[in-house]
């Protein structure tokens, strides 16, 4: 070992002198030691008032933002206290200390992991069952481990991403399970609906709006979707699934809010801007002989975002 | 120059004092402050002759209005909207809007136009009460009146829920308006304007004629009560916000905080770490 200096330096064999407080070294930073420790003093002081006020504030069940404030200017003052007595107040040094080399010798190394290795290998042939038996345990229990982490994936979804709640037939409901009439919607009205049983599910959240009083066509082929001007397309967006609440009825547009995607409403909700890639589903609506706004058929395909297996 | 630098270093101290003691001072008497003002009674005088069953009774201007807002509308008004309210092509008809979409325009300062703009700003309004109530009276007097065309709504707040008024506004109004009632872009240069400044009579007024962009609430989406309940939410909650956490920020959400957030927060911890870190 002797040939490595620094394991004989310094590892606690021959202590250096204790420096003396005529060391220049161990003069204090500031300038002025005895009006920074009046400045410390009275910091910490302020510490305490702030920790007692503190103290008395929740003992009588103060406001919790006079307890917020004292609890502050008690933490504040006395973190700002000691901070200030160890930057002005300590020896300002600068101080060495010798400190001996970390790295082990080669042949240090090679002993170790030579006594390591042999030991370890004599032992496990010696009780070479235990040692099956530690690592069926431990394989085990890697395994199981990842269990949890599976089952916060979630349920597998099946068929819930293609199809929503709404029926041939499904009652239009307001978010208080209110069935809807076609008088309920002035012209420019706008209305979040749901089917009869599924209030509040958010796959099923649909936008009733109602432009004009007229049917109008949305796309060829949806001709009779539109009774008396009412039209419903899911509130969730094709791009990521946020509500499409905003509408803005002058310029009949719906607005995602997350990325701006525009939908045209008098368009079969086309998008015109934004990173929306299909128009928002739209829902058949009729109107029943006692005057109820229903559902003709389910949406015709799958609400929401894209996903892998989306037909 | 190690004299001027070491007493440059010395300023730190006080320097990190002001904008600790600053910031201890910013987050806590917001709060202390915010809380004091208690809110105000509804108003009482605000009901003209109606139950306080009643959460909104509606009510045209007196017809002696109409002769004098009809001088007021062809004086002010009719160069755009046309001698009979008709419209042309600078500005829309307005026969069948009725009184309330004219108060709201008016009494809010949009109309008339100071700049043809995308979108017509709030302003202080041209014309006092009166004036205002009779351009609404002559307007209305056009057409018959009808929820599509509603009168002036009076609004008695004095039985709101608030909490009903809360979950009605996230519902209906928070998508544009925003969750603080500040409001914020939509698209095309639109954009949902902040509800701060807007009277009870107002607020009521939008929802139930639709100005602009906005849709239109009527009583078939919403009632009378629950009409009340979002103008008592946003006039007494929204309007004047409590904002424990210390300054509300204008209630603009995530980017003004996050700025004053790394201003002051990342540069404060900056200047400790100045203060403490510099030693020779």
């Amino acid at each position: 070992m002797s040939e490595h200096p620094g394991l004989t330096e310094g590892n606690g064999q021959t202590p250096g002198p204790v420096a003396s407080f005529d060391d220049p070294h161990m003069r204090p930073y500031a300038r002025n030691p005895a009006r920074v420790e009046k400045v410390v003093a009275a910091l910490f002081l302020l510490g305490f008032l702030g920790f007692a006020a503190y103290g008395g504030t929740y003992w009588v069940n103060g406001p919790n933002e006079l307890q917020a404030l004292t609890l502050g200017v008690g933490l504040f003052a006395t973190g700002f206290a000691l901070a200030a007595w160890g930057r002005y107040l300590m020896p300002q040094g600068p101080f060495s200390e010798e400190r001996h080399t970390l790295a082990a010798s080669d042949e240090e190394v090679a002993a170790f992991s030579n006594a390591v290795s042999e030991r370890g290998k004599a032992v496990f042939r010696r009780r070479g069952f235990l040692g099956a038996l530690l690592g069926l345990g431990t394989a085990t229990m890697g395994v199981v481990l990842a269990f949890p982490l599976l089952r916060s994936l979630g349920p597998r979804p099946g068929k819930g991403l293609d199809v929503t709640d709404w029926k041939p037939g499904s009652y239009v409901m307001d978010v208080t399970g209110r069935r809807i009439t076609v008088d309920d919607l002035e012209v420019g009205g706008m209305m979040t609906v749901f089917p009869e049983g599924f209030v509040g599910a958010s796959i099923d959240q649909t936008m009733l709006l109602r432009p004009s009083t007229a049917a109008f066509t949305t796309m060829p082929g949806r001709e009779s979707w539109t009774p008396q001007g009412y039209v419903a397309y899911s509130k969730m967006c094709t791009h990521a699934g946020c509500p499409v609440g905003l509408y803005m009825e002058e310029t009949q547009q719906m607005l995602c809010p997350c990325h701006q995607s525009l939908f045209d409403v008098l368009d079969g909700a086309k998008p015109v801007f934004g990173p929306a890639p299909r128009p928002l589903p739209q829902l058949a609506l009729y109107v029943d002989s006692a005057g109820y706004l229903r559902a003709q058929a389910p949406y015709d395909q799958p609400v929401g975002p894209g996903f892998w297996e989306r037909s | 120059m190690k004299d001027t630098r070491r007493r440059a270093r010395l300023l730190l101290m006080p320097a990190v004092v002001v904008v600790g003691g600053g910031l201890v001072g910013l987050f806590t008497s917001g709060a202390l402050a915010g809380a004091s003002p208690a809110p105000k009674a509804p108003d009482p005088s605000a009901m003209a002759g109606a139950t306080a069953a009643d959460p909104i009774t509606y009510s045209l201007p007196p017809a002696s209005y109409v002769a004098p807002g009809e001088e007021l509308f062809e004086a002010n008004c009719a160069s755009c909207h046309g001698t009979d309210a008709f419209g042309t092509d600078r500005a829309p008809n307005l026969v069948g809007l009725g009184a309330a979409t004219v108060d709201f325009w008016v009494s809010t300062g949009r109309m008339p136009l100071a700049i043809s703009s995308i979108q017509a700003v709030r302003k202080p309004p041209r014309f006092d009460r009166t004036q205002t109530l009779q351009i609404a009276a002559f307007v209305a007097s056009l057409a018959p009146t009808s929820s599509a065309a509603p009168a002036i709504p009076h609004v008695n707040l004095s039985g709101a829920s608030l909490s009903d008024g809360e979950s009605l506004f996230v519902l209906n109004c928070a998508a544009c308006h925003t969750v603080t009632g500040a409001g914020d872009a939509l698209a095309d240069g639109y954009f949902a304007p902040s509800l701060h400044r807007a009277t009870k009579t107002q607020v009521a007024e939008a929802m139930r004629t639709g100005p602009g962009n906005m849709p239109r609430f009527g009583p078939g989406t919403l009632s009378d009560r629950q009409v009340a309940d979002v103008d008592a939410f946003v006039t007494e909650a929204l309007q004047h916000p409590q904002n424990v956490g210390g300054l509300g920020l204008g209630g603009v959400g995530a980017v003004a905080e996050g700025f004053v957030g790394l201003l002051f927060g990342v540069g404060g911890i900056m200047l400790v770490a100045f203060w403490l870190g510099d030693r020779s």
